[in-house]
């Protein structure tokens, strides 16, 4: 009886899950494969949706930039997050919970404006090539780059990775790292053997949280790559506001989908489990 | 005498974190293939002692030798000592294979002299089938032994056991000090343990060192320990013990309880030496009354499984008894004003009557006024009393502003007080009044007599209160009629524990025996702290 009523907390949620997730991920397949009939009431299934991105290789081309892109922010992010958050870590009392702070301040300010912030910064006659400019290098200009939309991306994204990265460092046992040095290990084979391990599950779902907004990212690229830079979010985008076709745009969105979920499970083979010898 | 290598030198060790004070100076020797249990209770500093042995701390001052030289410099990773952690430490990320491998695979040993080694030690620690398992798929106990095997597989000279054994359950523990014992006799290397519980040092050591506050109690073999103990703490430390005050007669007899008896040890004191007595609960044997050497009566048994730990009273403590008046509340009732006044006649010792002060006297008369219909208090403005110091009744008047008053009876008394020139305490209490409700009411009926007789025992050597442990009385609280009752305070006499297989009811009257070579002797003395 008592299990019941519990039960029936969960139900708004459920309720909440089934509108806001369920239905229009079923509307998103439903559009994916079919194309526009005569009127709004018949429906067609077909896979032209498809077909057209898969022989066209400019989509091809997009995708694969936007891949490389995401991939290029989350390698970037790793290697600027992970120091960052060993620091993080070993700061002592106040010192850690103040350096989060500053970490996560700038999130409280809106993306979008942080990101037009960054194009008065990278454009000509901006900060930066204001400095290039004392040094005799006239009119530098780094927006409408691939450097400027990962620039842009790592900004963004690199406080999720820090945050992950530091959660799993901070959680970890101080006995273990005794133990290493007790068995003998000094502390750069004390950090490769046990601290770099113990943390590749904070740096994984750093990557999905990392990745994910990365790859359909759109209003980056199109404020720091300029009208003519185009990744797979801009294409989504375009579909569903500017061309009007749904139908091919929710195809994309699956596509994309599937690319990530087969990512993501790539990412979590390297997820520490312990090693079976034979 | 085998002449035997130091191992671990600790020389006058301190180290204080801030301003406390873990360790107060410690030296100690550890010899080559010793098991040494360093032992106290929890904050004793005996774990503080243990990590600057590992590295994993500094001394503040002090110096550590580790045969022959100085190894404070040196961090952990440089010196030939392996820890077993309180919670294992075991690296989660690899399999039990990997973790006793992991020390040698530092040293870049080559692979097929590591295979053999770990091989040798999960045989060591009885888990051959368990190398590919991981960290989390094993139990406690198992976690434990993969623990030591990962230790134990450096070779090192000394292993440091830090309170291995106290996250596993009691039968668990009992094979684990068995298995640690054996491990250290074959390998052969000198264990430093750490632990709390006086009955697994005394099953382990070759050596036990009992700490509190920082400081070294004694050191010496389980037998000494247990046998000689230096002093009180270590005595009651060890295990349950029964120390009772005692003079020596002559060299070959101790008087306690005003009796003299044969005793061994007596010889090793001055004649008149006030010293305490130990006798161990199991060397007390019950024998029928007349044949006991003390008689008393069993106060209450508790079964351990094969013994009793029975508590026999041999002599009563310090007592008193009062008279304790008991009436229906008739609250003086003023219609006009609405409020009623109530208070209780009260006995007063004479000495106590220069420091008396009004709030005093409301205290002890409970006086209370309050509204008669919203029982909200109203305040007593007024004490009026000729009290003196002179013995005699006295009348004492409250009044309320609103003039509502009763009158009750103060009675000066000199101080009831009973003396025990065995236990060197006294005891005093005074005659009372209360209220049929005061008692029917009581949430601790004890506690609440022993404030309305001011009943209260010190010790006539230094003065320090004496607990009054036992409150005596004949009537049913719950339905208590007003008249007269006596009450009897009395202190703790002298009690023995023993440990016997009889079971005996509560109140029986017992004797106890015990041979002259098990009344062990202690120098009185006051240990600081």
């Amino acid at each position: 009886m008592r299990i019941n009523k519990f039960r029936l907390m969960t139900y708004p949620y459920i309720g909440w899950i089934i509108v806001m997730i369920v239905v229009p991920m079923l509307l998103i397949g439903l559009y994916a494969f079919t194309v526009p009939g005569n009127d709004v009431a018949s429906v067609k299934f077909s896979l032209d949706n498809f077909a057209r991105f898969a022989t066209d290789a400019v989509f091809l081309k997009v995708v694969g930039k936007s891949l490389w892109i995401a991939f290029l922010t989350t390698v970037v992010c790793i290697l600027l997050g992970y120091p960052i958050a060993y620091i993080i870590s070993k700061a002592k009392g106040n010192k850690s919970m103040i350096l989060i702070l500053l970490l996560t301040l700038p999130t409280w300010i809106n993306m979008l404006v942080r990101t037009y912030a960054w194009m008065g910064i990278l454009q000509e006659g901006g900060v930066f090539s204001s400095i290039c400019a004392f040094f005799g290098f006239e009119g530098v200009s780094l927006l409408y780059t691939d450097f400027a939309v990962t620039l842009g991306m790592v900004y963004n994204f690199l406080p999720f990775m820090i945050l992950q990265i530091h959660t799993s460092l901070a959680k970890m046992d101080n006995s273990l790292l005794e133990a290493a040095s007790d068995l003998g290990a000094n502390r750069v084979q004390s950090f490769l053997r046990v601290t770099l391990p113990l943390s590749l599950p904070g740096v994984v779902s750093g990557i999905t949280l990392v990745f994910l907004p990365a790859v359909s990212s759109f209003f980056i690229p199109k404020l720091l790559g300029g009208g003519q830079y185009v990744l797979v979010g801009n294409v989504i985008e375009s579909q569903f506001l500017t061309a009007g076709d749904w139908h091919f745009g929710s195809a994309i969105s699956l596509i994309m989908a599937i690319i990530i979920i087969i990512s993501m499970w790539l990412t979590r083979k390297i997820d520490v489990q312990p090693k079976k010898e034979n | 005498m085998e002449e035997k290598k130091k191992i671990i030198q600790i020389k006058n060790v301190v180290k204080n974190f801030g301003d406390t004070v873990v360790l107060k100076g410690v030296s100690l020797d550890i010899y080559d293939n010793e098991f040494v249990t360093l032992l106290g209770p929890s904050g004793c500093g005996k774990t503080t002692l243990l990590r600057i042995l590992g590295g994993f701390i500094d001394p503040s001052s002090g110096e550590v030798l580790f045969q022959g030289e100085d190894i404070l410099k040196l961090p952990p990773y440089k010196r030939d000592i392996n820890t077993v952690f309180q919670k294992y430490a075991l690296f989660p990320h690899l399999n039990v294979y990997d973790n006793i491998a992991f020390g040698l695979k530092i040293k870049k040993t080559p692979k097929d002299v590591i295979d053999r080694k770990v091989r040798r030690m999960l045989k060591l620690v009885n888990l051959e089938e368990y190398g590919k398992r991981g960290i989390t798929e094993l139990s406690g106990g198992q976690q434990q032994r993969i623990a030591i095997a990962r230790a134990l597989v450096n070779e090192p000279a000394v292993l440091l056991l830090d309170e291995p054994l106290g996250a596993l359950d009691l039968k668990l523990r009992k094979e684990m000090q068995i298995e640690l014992k054996r491990i250290q006799q074959e390998v052969g290397i000198t264990f430093i343990f750490v632990t709390h519980d006086q009955e697994e040092a005394l099953t382990m050591s070759d050596k036990i060192v009992v700490m509190k506050g920082g400081e070294i109690q004694q050191v010496g073999s389980p037998t000494e320990i247990y046998n000689e103990p230096a002093n009180e703490y270590v005595a009651n430390f060890i295990g349950e013990t029964n120390i009772i005050d005692g003079k020596i007669i002559d060299e070959h007899t101790v008087r306690f309880e005003d009796k003299n008896f044969p005793c061994d040890a007596a010889k090793s004191f001055a004649q008149n030496e006030l010293v305490d007595v130990v006798i161990r609960p199991e060397d007390l044997d019950v024998v029928p009354r007349e044949k006991g050497m003390l008689k008393g009566i069993v106060k209450f048994q508790i079964f351990k499984g094969v013994h009793y730990d029975t508590l026999v009273e041999t002599r009563l403590g310090t007592s008193i008894t009062v008279k304790m008046h008991v009436s229906e509340d008739k609250p003086v009732e003023n219609k006009s004003a609405g409020e009623k006044i109530s208070a209780n006649s009260f006995y007063l010792d004479s000495e106590d009557v220069e420091e008396l002060n009004d709030d005093r006297i409301l205290d002890l008369a409970q006086a209370e006024a309050w509204n008669s219909e919203t029982e909200e208090p109203v305040s007593i403005k007024s004490v009026e009393s000729n009290i003196r110091k002179e013995t005699g009744k006295y009348s004492v008047k409250f009044t309320t502003l609103a003039g509502t008053s009763i009158t009750v009876d103060a009675h000066v008394v000199r101080a009831n007080r009973q003396t025990s020139p065995v236990f060197q305490e006294e005891i005093s209490a005074m005659e009372f009044f209360v209220k049929t409700d005061d008692i029917k009411d009581s949430m601790a009926l004890d506690t609440d007599l022993k404030t309305w007789a001011n009943a209260q025992a010190w010790s006539l050597e230094d003065g320090t209160d004496v607990a009054i442990t036992d409150v005596k009385y004949d009537f049913d609280w719950e339905n208590i009629e007003p008249g007269e009752y006596e009450i009897t305070f009395a202190t703790e006499g002298y009690q023995y524990k023993v440990s016997t297989t009889k079971a005996l009811p509560d109140g029986t009257e017992v004797g106890l025996a015990f041979d002259p070579e098990d009344i062990h002797l202690m120098k009185k003395e006051t240990i600081p702290g």
